[in-house]
């Protein structure tokens, strides 16, 4: 996962998985080495036991002079000794020394290395003998007058050790590796799953545009996270409240400003009917056309303001339209500041079905229409045209004025941004109510040039409404 | 022209008046629509114009309430709302036309005579437009005291775009309206028999305009 929280910050991934792994990085060593001691132990046990049994047997071949008691002699035949001897791995030696310590029988050199035993007793150890390292057994054996002690040593190479230690070795190694590596795959299993909900919690989140504050889905999601959760949809619920309160608020407001500015507009008119002073008729004409803009504004405002609210409002449905009858419905709104700018306001109309919501519809043509007379000026032929055209129906505006220069035209579409050269008292909204309107219906809107060359030619493109059938 | 002006804005209120009376209209005033009823009974009016944001009942409900007594007035609706909602529950309850706030003042005044007009043409008088008129009853056209010769076809076109006086009237609703013609008649012959009803009726201080594409408008030849 890449994202801020890599840069230094903690990863919750990384401190589950360390707390989960540490123990089991102290504890499996320490489990192998006990099984591999368990597993060793009864090995060399076995080991030693054939050591005690050889020189048992040596002790039985020991012998006491009868009549001199303190003489002892091991009357060992070579068959024997070599019987004794056998052994298919290790190399067996082994030494017989009297009370005085003399050596009755077998390898001198092991007998030197023998501790003394007391009687009865056993001792192990290991030495080495001409180089080469040996397990022993050293056994005090009571032999002739009481308190005598013989020993005997027994000791073999160290092949059969060797072997039990590399299989007990082996064995641990394998049950470590048993334990270990299910636990840690489960370990990132488990923190992986547990951190999952929280990752499509934050997928959710990354998905809310400032227009679409879902609440977050927190079914399925694991009871410490569904508080974080339950949170930050509340918090959303808040947002979304302040966001509607706000477009509520302009939207009041613009209606609250209709009634006064009717009243302006009346007055402005009447007095102008009436014969004045031409200092009076300027600031007359002045305030006239200043009420006209203001109303133009609120009727603006209150659109941006119920497009938002439309686009909010899942219950809302779209109505079947012909963007047509649209067009000749808004030609009677239009004609007259259109002729009174002084421009041939036209139509070029063909039937284009869409889905939408008239009023809104009737708005956006309506500002297409404003932006023609504010910018193309008099004398301008000015073009409303209706298609539908693969797929799609087509509405657009064109005008054979001035135009708008082509590094200029992107700048358009924000909120009062106005071209360089614009005449006239627009506000700047219009075209983003129209773009508004055309996102809320799946629409696309271009400005180009127009197809003269000359003025501009606003296209607004919709999905074609087929769902009525013919 | 008498007039009946339902508006709670004082300020509004009393400019609209002040701007009707200058044309000579007598207008009474009420800021509620509680007593519309009774006046109507007792006042013959010309037409209502009705604000829907009353106190107490709502221009919607005193409309109503006209209705239901019977009364045929032509009734223009003022709404500081334009919401699909108003527009529809007006026009259903028995509206004539509705203008949004801010209207133009001329705007209100024309749809106000276009009401009138019609309402008077419904009930077989003649109707004029500047001095242009038109008998319903005996299909004759005026200017001045002077009758002016038309044809059947102009005689029809011309009722019609004085009862829509001020509106855009789609080309393919006159091929309705003529007999022996249809959709298949061409834009041309249209656009002749116009300009000749043109050349008769213009004199009378009348304009009919050909709205490019669409259709034909009349209207006064200088907004009032």
């Amino acid at each position: 996962m890449n994202g801020p929280a890599d840069t230094g910050s903690s990863s919750l991934r990384r401190t589950l998985l360390v707390w989960l792994l540490l123990p089991l990085v102290g504890l499996v060593p320490l489990t192998a080495l006990l099984v591999y001691g368990l597993a060793l132990r009864p090995a060399l046990d076995a080991l030693d036991h054939a050591l005690t049994d050889t020189a048992v047997a040596l002790a039985q071949i020991v012998e006491v002079d009868r009549n001199d008691r303190r003489r002892v002699t091991l009357p060992l035949s070579e068959q024997t000794a070599r019987a004794l001897r056998a052994d298919l791995i290790d190399e067996t030696v082994f030494a017989v020394g009297d009370p005085q310590g003399h050596l009755l029988g077998g390898n001198s050199p092991l007998l030197a290395l023998a501790p003394a035993v007391p009687a009865g007793q056993w001792r192990f150890f290991d030495a080495s003998l001409q180089g080469r390292p040996l397990h022993a057994a050293a056994h005090g054996h009571p032999c002739g007058d009481a308190g005598q002690v013989c020993t005997i040593v027994v000791a073999e190479t160290l092949g059969k050790q060797d072997a039990a230690k590399r299989a007990a070795l082996l064995g641990a190694l394998v049950g470590a590796a048993a334990i270990a590596l299910p636990l840690v795959g489960l370990a990132m299993l488990a923190v992986g799953r547990t951190l999952r909900p929280l990752q499509r919690a934050a997928a959710d989140v990354e998905s809310l545009t400032p227009q679409r504050l879902e609440a977050v889905d927190a079914r399925g999601v694991p009871r410490e996270i569904a508080g974080f959760v339950h949170a930050l949809n509340g918090l959303l619920a808040r947002l979304k409240l302040a966001a509607s309160a706000q477009r509520a608020f302009v939207s009041d407001a613009a209606h609250q400003l209709r009634t006064p500015l009717a009243v302006m507009r009346v007055e402005a008119a009447e007095a102008l009917a009436a014969p004045h002073s031409p200092e009076v008729r300027t600031s007359l004409e002045r305030l006239h056309a200043a009420a006209e803009r203001s109303s133009h504004l609120a009727q603006q405002l209150l659109t941006l303001a119920r497009a938002e609210g439309m686009a909010l409002d899942p219950m809302l449905t779209r109505q079947p339209l012909d963007l047509e009858s649209l067009a000749t419905g808004v030609a009677n709104r239009w004609l007259q500041p259109s002729l009174d700018a002084g421009q041939d306001l036209g139509f070029d109309l063909e039937p284009a079905p869409v889905a939408g919501y008239s009023t809104l519809l009737e708005e956006l043509l309506g500002n297409l229409i404003h932006n023609a007379i504010e910018h193309a000026g008099a004398g301008a032929r000015v073009t409303v045209q209706t298609r539908s055209i693969a797929g799609r129906a087509l509405l657009s505006v064109e005008d054979d004025g001035p135009g708008v220069a082509a590094d200029e035209i992107e700048q358009l579409w924000q909120r009062f941004r106005r071209g360089h050269a614009a005449r006239g008292s627009g506000s700047g909204l219009g075209l983003a109510i129209v773009a508004d309107i055309a996102r809320l219906h799946g629409a696309s809107a271009t400005l180009a040039p127009g197809e003269s060359g000359r003025g501009l030619r606003v296209l607004v493109s919709f999905p074609l409404d087929d769902s009525r059938v013919a | 022209m008498h007039i009946l002006l339902v508006e709670d804005d004082e300020p509004l209120a009393l400019s609209l008046a002040a701007a009707m009376r200058s044309r000579g209209w007598r207008t009474d005033v009420s800021s509620r629509g509680e007593p519309v009823p009774a006046s109507l009974l007792r006042d013959d009016y010309d037409a209502l114009v009705l604000d829907i944001g009353l106190p107490g009942i709502d221009g919607l409900e005193t409309l109503r309430r006209i209705r239901a007594q019977g009364s045929f007035l032509p009734v223009l609706m003022l709404t500081a709302r334009d919401g699909v909602d108003d527009r529809v529950a007006g026009l259903e309850d028995g509206a004539d036309d509705y203008l949004v706030k801010p209207f133009a003042l001329s705007e209100l005044l024309a749809r106000i005579r276009a009401l009138v007009r019609r309402h008077e043409f419904r009930r077989g008088e003649s109707i004029a437009l500047a001095a242009l008129r038109f008998d319903a009853g005996a299909r004759r056209a005026y200017v001045g005291e002077r009758p002016i010769n038309l044809s059947a076809r102009e005689c029809i076109v011309l009722q019609y775009l004085l009862l829509k006086t001020g509106q855009i009237v789609p080309r393919d609703q006159f091929a309705a309206l003529i007999p022996g013609w249809d959709a298949a008649t061409s834009d041309n012959a249209l656009e002749l028999l116009m300009s000749r009803l043109r050349a008769k009726i213009e004199p009378g201080g009348v304009r009919l305009r050909t709205v490019r594409g669409l259709g034909y408008l009349l209207e006064p030849a200088a907004a009032a």
